[in-house]
């Protein structure tokens, strides 16, 4: 018999993917279940809003060293 | 920079997410290719890997009566 675990399925690019990672680590591997291929990660199904407010605030601070000038959004 | 910024913000649009069930450890490839076979047909299947053996669907009552009819 197959074991079965409930959450919830990320599809995203690689690069996105390996700061989703970096997240998880930050935050005691709470938030990943499951690596599953390079594009692909399974998660707690509590934690997905969790995880896209700490993506956008990620990818924010990357883009204010990147782009310190813009300040639209 | 410009198009960098634009280039991230499409890849956070670009993570889609979908809530489900994740189906691993079968006793056999067999086993495994017949469910996931089954779950593509029946449309809730999202994502398999043959590699690993293991595939995700968004539903799973169909599946639990699919095994509980190859069991008997």
């Amino acid at each position: 018999m197959p074991r079965v675990i409930r959450g919830t399925l990320i599809t995203c690019e690689p690069a996105i993917k390996s700061i989703i990672m970096h997240i998880n680590a930050e935050n005691n591997n709470e938030i990943v279940i499951e690596d599953l291929d390079d594009t692909h990660l399974l998660i707690k199904e509590s934690k997905i809003y969790d995880l896209k407010r700490l993506l956008d605030l990620r990818l924010k601070e990357t883009l204010k060293v990147e782009a310190p000038l813009d300040d639209s959004d | 920079v410009v198009d960098q910024i634009r280039l991230w913000q499409l890849e956070t649009e670009r993570m889609a997410h979908a809530p489900g069930f994740l189906f691993k450890e079968f006793d056999s490839f067999e086993e495994y290719d017949g469910m996931a076979r089954y779950a593509e047909e029946i449309g809730v299947l999202q994502w398999r890997n043959d590699k690993n053996g293991t595939f995700f669907v968004t539903k799973v009552e169909q599946l639990r009566d699919y095994l509980k009819s190859r069991k008997k």
